[in-house]
């Protein structure tokens, strides 16, 4: 690993152009633009290393445990170029979600053995939060964990985990004690090796005929209780707070104004410019982006103050993953009687994956907190209404 | 509730916005709207004279000329302030317009008195330039000896009964003219229309109007540049405006959902409605990024993107405005339907400014056009 600098003592500008150079140089250009939205960790594991060797991987961990110590400003510029320069994806489940929650809360024990492995793409992780009765409802969930001796016995099932089936660990949230009336206490954070005897994992094809999520089922697994993160049964806060400023990335304007680029193509070589019922349609999305990004910019700006995101920034996740939607919908639409292929669309020079992004666009409005339950939070917590 | 988020490093947006507050807790801006409408004028004359003394009047233009010498971001704090208070007096068409319309020929006497008749208020300006379909007027001014002949059909004027002077857009021998005019000199003729918000908006013939030459601002390719900046600052300032009104909208109508109380619980307690209410917010938050997106990028004076950006916000404050006031009425039940309740008046208030300098299609069409010349 490459010697680190104090990154955020860069004018932004500059800290742009390294960044830019460097990716430039070493992100494969056929692992550009990938079509496939979540690639497996052998697809993409050139990429992985490259960051990696040059301390890349995790921008936001600090540069003790391998990271580049990113504040949130300069955060966003590398999400910012990543997309602009269309990286693809890596497995981020360690690099996102298990490296900053044992950042804030596991032991220092865990930190020396988990963080290192995680960078040399050793473990390579998922989330097992959701299951069959409990997605919107989390705090309903029966995984459960017993305690015996220095062992948790994990039985259960989780469902649309995420490259469960190219991942080695899970972030599992289980219970381990049931309080009636209090459903979030008793919930707690457990970190299991998927190659343990009792873990099934079963690949679930999605829309797009690809299996990008899996059922994981626990049949008396044994999960070492040195792998407990933070207090017995207080999980659940501490599930629910790790994401700090990067909830501001939900919301992020890259897929829609990709998706943008893809319905101008297609317009440009189907001639729907020359159509004004169209070009009305079309001057909406174009501007839905572009106040995206002004939208964006107003909690970005709170972050480079220093200042903490509140709640309201879910908006932008609402309004980022229906008007990707509505892209991906208007593309069918001046596709016509080709609308119904599954293969990519002609246009002129190039191919517009049209039925990819639309079938692609159905997920984002349903994970990470449905809109609808993004919409319930933003009453309560913004407007402050009752009930 | 929404609000644009500017820096304010010496705390001159938090002093506007207090000083539109306080003037609003003594004169309401729907006690007044309701005052004006019933006496069917066009300008509620002690509340402008008010407004002047507040100094909004010269806000933006240069001290030289009495004004203030502020920028985009304080008009835009100024007049989101006015939009959400109700205050309706059209500070955007006889300030706004008419103010960065002379701020661009600082040189000349003629711009000189009118500037300081716009800022302190004892002239009220009224600009003469649009036509019936919205578009330049087509009028024109013509040399006759010493003197100089106006001619000209106008719509969509702002205090056509109160205007002291209005400043006139026509076609001359050297390009398009700009001069002012005297409102009682002889050929001036003036119809009126209500507006559904209270107001009376003017239609304004000029049959040979005879001005001296010292009355003739400037010509040529300059004012088609001053029009166009005239025009794009305020739309910016009507964006906020806008911003404003529904924001405020949203807010009332959070507190009468939250106090309406049907089968035993207030009504913001039912889902359908609370996912109503944020949605409308959500529709708020975008228009005020949009408005602060404008006034930065006009600031940092690149032209074409503030251009750009100024569509924009102009069109999605409107839509925002508009259909949170909408959705507000509907929220207040048939007690939004009574002319009693305030509600009403900011969707009819909206209405009338977003109809003003360009509906959203017609911005967004404008946009795409301008992007796409590129």
């Amino acid at each position: 690993m490459s010697t680190q600098q104090d990154w955020n003592a860069l004018s932004d500008e500059e800290f742009r152009r390294i960044f830019r150079d460097w990716v430039e140089e070493n992100c494969p250009k056929e692992l550009r633009f990938m079509r496939k939205q979540r690639p497996l960790f052998d697809e993409v594991a050139v990429w992985y290393h490259n960051l990696a060797r040059k301390g890349w991987l995790a921008p936001v961990w600090p540069q003790a445990y391998g990271g580049m110590g990113l504040n949130p400003s300069k955060h966003i510029i590398y999400v910012e170029e990543w997309a602009r320069m269309g990286c693809p994806r890596i497995p981020d489940h360690g690099i996102g979600l298990v490296g900053p929650l044992l950042l804030q809360y596991g032991s220092e024990e865990q930190k020396q053995h988990f963080l290192p492995r995680i960078i040399s793409g050793e473990h390579v992780w998922c989330q097992g939060y959701s299951e069959p009765n409990s997605g919107s409802d989390l705090a309903s969930l029966k995984t459960s964990a017993v305690r015996e001796g220095d062992e948790f016995v994990v039985n259960g099932q989780k469902i649309w985990t995420t490259l469960a089936h190219c991942a080695n660990w899970v972030l599992l949230l289980v219970r381990t004690k049931r309080v009636e009336g209090k459903r979030q206490e008793g919930i707690s954070v457990l970190l299991a090796d998927l190659r343990t005897p009792g873990v099934t994992i079963r690949p679930i094809p999605n829309l797009r005929e690809e299996a990008d999520f899996c059922e994981v089922f626990f049949d008396n697994v044994r999960v070492p209780v040195a792998n407990l993160v933070g207090e017995v049964d207080k999980g659940w806060t501490l599930a629910k707070s790790v994401l700090g400023h990067e909830r501001i990335f939900l919301g992020a304007p890259a897929r829609p104004e990709y998706a943008l680029t893809r319905l101008e193509a297609l317009a440009e070589a189907t001639g729907a410019f020359e159509d004004k019922a169209f070009l009305s349609r079309y001057a909406k999305h174009r501007l839905d982006v572009y106040d995206l990004g002004s939208a964006f910019e107003r909690f970005a700006k709170v972050l480079r103050a220093g200042g903490d995101l509140e709640a309201d920034v879910s908006v932008l996740k609402i309004f980022n993953t229906e008007l990707y939607q509505r892209i991906t919908e208007e593309m069918l639409e001046i596709a016509g009687e080709d609308a119904r292929f599954e293969d990519d669309l002609d246009a002129g020079e190039i191919q517009v994956d049209a039925m990819n992004l639309f079938l692609d666009s159905r997920a984002p409005a349903i994970f990470g907190g449905s809109n609808e339950i993004q919409r319930n939070i933003l009453a309560k917590a913004v407007l402050n209404l009752p009930g | 509730m929404p609000q644009t988020m500017f820096d304010d490093p010496d705390g001159t947006l938090a002093m506007l916005r207090n000083s539109v507050a306080g003037f609003a807790a003594q004169s309401p801006g729907a006690k007044i709207l309701r005052e004006r409408r019933a006496a069917r004028k066009d300008l509620d004359q002690s509340i402008w004279n008010g407004m002047a003394e507040a100094g909004w009047l010269g806000l933006s233009l240069p001290e030289a000329m009495g004004g203030s010498g502020l920028g985009l971001r304080e008009q835009a704090v100024l007049s989101e302030a006015l939009g959400r208070e109700l205050i309706t007096e059209p500070l955007a068409q006889l300030a706004v317009f008419a103010g960065t319309l002379v701020a661009a020929f600082p040189d000349n006497a003629e711009v000189q008195r009118l500037g300081q008749g716009i800022a302190d208020g004892s002239l009220i300006v009224s600009p003469l330039w649009q036509g019936r379909d919205a578009g330049r007027a087509s009028a024109v001014m013509k040399r006759s000896g010493n003197s100089l002949l106006l001619s000209g059909d106008y719509h969509f004027v702002s205090a056509p009964r109160s205007a002291t002077e209005f400043l006139v857009v026509a076609e001359s021998d050297e390009g398009t003219a700009l001069a002012s005019v005297g409102a009682k000199s002889e050929g001036v003729s003036v119809s009126l229309r209500p507006s559904v918000d209270g107001n009376q908006i003017g239609s304004i013939t000029l049959s040979g109007v005879e001005i001296s030459g010292e009355r003739v601002i400037a010509s040529g390719p300059d004012v088609d540049g001053a029009l166009a900046r005239a025009i794009e600052v305020t739309r910016l300032a009507l964006a906020a405006e806008l911003a404003g009104i529904a924001s405020r909208a949203l807010e009332i109508t959070v507190g009468y959902t939250r106090n309406r109380v049907q089968f035993g619980k207030p009504i913001a307690s039912f889902q359908a409605v609370q996912h109503r209410l944020v949605d409308m917010w959500g529709d708020a938050e975008f228009a005020c990024a949009a408005v602060v997106n404008a006034a930065e990028t006009a600031v940092s004076g690149k032209g074409k993107d503030a251009t750009l950006a100024t569509l924009a916000a102009k069109a999605r404050a409107g839509d925002a405005a508009v259909s949170v006031a909408r959705r507000s009425v509907h929220l207040h039940g048939a007690m939004g339907f009574t002319d009693e309740c305030d509600i009403g008046l900011y969707l009819k208030r909206a209405i009338n400014l977003n109809a003003t300098l360009g509906q959203p299609e017609k911005l967004r069409l404008q946009f795409v056009a301008l992007e796409r010349a590129a």
